[in-house]
Parts: C-alpha cells; sequence; structure tokens
C-alpha cells in the first residue's frame, strides 16, 4: 500500500512537472528576462518577464510594464553570450580578494542567449531593445514573434531531419 | 578685537564671491535654442557586428546627446516630426572595425581581451552640407562587459556632436 501511494505521489509530481499550469491551459507563456538597455523610462539591466500577449511583446518588471506591437517590429535577432556569475558591484569588489581569487572567481560564468529587437513607433522613429534571457529561452520566442507578424533580417534554420528527409508526409498519406 | 577683525574681513571676503555667482542666471550656456539632432541607425558597411552592438551604439548614442543636454531636441531615425525641426543637425555613423573581446580574459589577465569599434561619424546640416567628421573608437579594456564598448564610443560621439553644433552656429547666415 506504501509503495501504491509513493508510485502515485511520484507520477503526480512528474505530471505537474512536464505540464505547467500556464501551458495547459493554453495562456501565453512568460520568460524571465533582463532588459539590457532601450527601452524609455526604464533603468538599465532591470529584470522582469518577456511575454507574447494580444499582439504585443510586453516586458513587465516591478516598476512596470511595456509593450511593444509586434507588427511593428522590423527586426528579430538572437545570440549568445555569458556573463559572470558574481556580477555587479560585488563582482567589482571581489577582484581585489587576495591571492587572485577575485579573477577566479571571474571564470565563474553562466551562459545566456540575447534577444535584440527593432521596432519603430507611431512617428516612424526607429527603437532598439537588448534583452538577456537564460539559455534555450529567445528561439521559441522569435519564431512565435515571426509568426504574429514581426520581420527578421537573419530567418531561422530550418530543421534538418526534415532536410535530411524531404517531404515525409505525402509520402505517408499515400 | 584683532582676531574678531579678521573674521569679519574673512567673511566678507567669502560672501561677496558667492553673492556674485547666486545673481547670475542659472541657464545652461551649452543649450543651444531651437537647435535640433537627428541620429541616423548606425550602419554596419563591410565589417561583421553582432546585432546587439549595433543596437546598442545607436541607444547609447541617443542617450547621451540627450543627457549631454546640448540640443534642446533629439529625434531619433525616421522620426517623421523631424521634418519640420529648425536648425537641424544629422549624424550619420557607420561600423568601419570591430573586434570583439572577451570579458572573462579581460579580468583573468587584466591585459588580453580588449574590445573595440571603430566607428566613421559624419555630422551634417538639413540639406547635407558636411560639418564635421570623426572617426571615434569606442574600447572597454578592464572593467565591464563587452557591450560597454559601445558606451564609451556614445560618450565620444556627444561630444563630436557638441563640436558640430558649434561649427554649425559659426556658419554665416545665408539669406534664405
Amino acid at each position: 500500500m506504501v509503495r501504491i501511494t509513493s508510485l502515485a505521489f511520484l507520477s503526480l509530481m512528474l505530471s505537474t512537472s512536464m505540464f505547467p499550469a500556464d501551458q495547459a491551459a493554453g495562456q501565453p507563456t512568460a520568460i524571465e528576462a533582463v532588459q539590457v538597455i532601450g527601452i524609455e523610462g526604464t533603468h538599465k539591466n532591470v529584470k522582469g518577464t518577456l511575454q507574447v500577449k494580444d499582439g504585443n511583446l510586453t516586458f513587465a518588471s516591478t516598476k512596470g510594464s511595456h509593450d511593444v506591437p509586434i507588427s511593428s517590429i522590423q527586426d528579430v535577432v538572437t545570440g549568445k553570450d555569458s556573463q559572470r556569475v558574481i556580477g555587479g558591484t560585488l563582482g567589482t569588489i571581489s577582484m581585489l580578494a587576495p591571492y587572485g581569487g577575485g579573477r577566479a572567481l571571474s571564470l565563474l560564468r553562466s551562459k545566456i542567449d540575447t534577444l535584440t529587437i527593432e521596432y519603430r513607433d507611431s512617428n516612424g522613429a526607429l527603437h532598439g531593445v537588448i534583452f538577456t534571457t537564460p539559455v534555450g529561452k529567445t528561439q521559441a520566442l522569435k519564431d512565435e514573434l515571426i509568426a504574429q507578424g514581426a520581420h527578421t533580417s537573419i530567418p531561422s534554420k530550418p530543421d534538418q531531419t526534415v532536410a535530411t528527409h524531404p517531404q515525409p508526409e505525402p509520402q505517408e498519406k499515400q | 578685537m584683532k582676531h574678531l577683525c579678521q573674521a569679519l574681513l574673512l567673511s566678507m571676503l567669502v560672501s561677496v564671491p558667492v553673492s556674485v555667482v547666486a545673481a547670475q542666471p542659472k541657464a545652461n550656456p551649452k543649450v543651444a535654442d531651437s537647435s535640433a539632432i537627428q541620429v541616423e541607425m548606425v550602419k554596419v558597411g563591410e565589417v561583421e557586428v553582432p546585432a546587439e552592438f549595433q543596437v546598442a551604439l545607436y541607444e547609447h548614442l541617443v542617450e547621451e546627446i540627450e543627457k549631454d543636454g546640448a540640443f534642446s531636441r533629439v529625434y531619433r531615425d525616421g522620426d517623421r516630426t523631424a521634418a519640420d525641426a529648425q536648425n537641424l543637425i544629422v549624424m550619420h555613423a557607420k561600423i568601419t572595425g570591430f573586434k570583439e573581446g572577451s570579458e572573462m580574459a579581460r579580468q583573468v589577465t587584466t591585459v588580453s581581451g580588449k574590445t573595440s569599434i571603430a566607428v566613421d561619424c559624419q555630422l551634417t546640416d538639413k540639406n547635407g552640407s558636411l560639418l564635421l567628421e570623426h572617426n571615434i573608437n569606442g574600447q572597454v579594456r578592464f572593467f565591464g562587459d563587452n557591450l560597454r564598448a559601445t558606451y564609451d564610443f556614445a560618450k565620444k560621439a556627444s561630444k563630436a556632436a557638441d563640436e558640430a553644433l558649434s561649427a554649425y552656429q559659426a556658419r554665416p547666415k545665408s539669406g534664405s
């Protein structure tokens, strides 16, 4: 009986972790992001969430939210970068650590993705925004933006499996 | 008594220049009335530059010129309202060199890993007449991430914009 209960509990835990509540309900997924530069009235390096919702790309932070109409986005580009695990003022102070400890700490780095957006406002003025996100989050967001009308100068690479096996679906249908 | 006289004299000497300074108006001498600048998007040219560097150059440039306060209005690339602006200066920038360094290398070795960007800046008037041309370098040698080179460039470029404004104002006024 104990084993059955523990198995049931384990399966319940797995199911909730594999299918988050927002995805199950069909809600747009919000990803964590840091606004590096570009959003007017917002400080640099502000943490928040990025979400595609109601035809807008919304960046929400504790200071407020900012919407960019997807139709006004004329370029979306993703990139890769890395940053210090211990950054900011603490990271600078750590450089003074004795016996090269600060330099050793600077070797500890985490990979990040960058999302760069260019859009025009109602007057036609060009704005650029740079976000950083955890690794592996930006491509899905870029695809979603393009699907909803945003433009890009660097199209996504085609799926390799499709390229090696051209048109598998019509063959199966026949 | 002698000390009292000395103190009185000293206080008078100190108070006089302060009162003179306080009497002057607090207007910023750098601000030129109805002068405006339009910052065009930084062009990449034949150099391969990541998109985030191009955008960071542009955004830092707009931000630094606004912060500098020499122009009463700063227009962005493509802003239709700039067509009505008087005394408009246009800034064109093109990246001519780029070397992406490594923040980790900078912090570990101190002497290597420098990031540098060379940008050719042209400042023209509304009709396209050249006022000033500078090749400006932005770089980060020690602290900060690679994008900090774009901030370094923007600070220098805003000074170039000030020089262009001075050149524009020093030009003889035409009849038209």
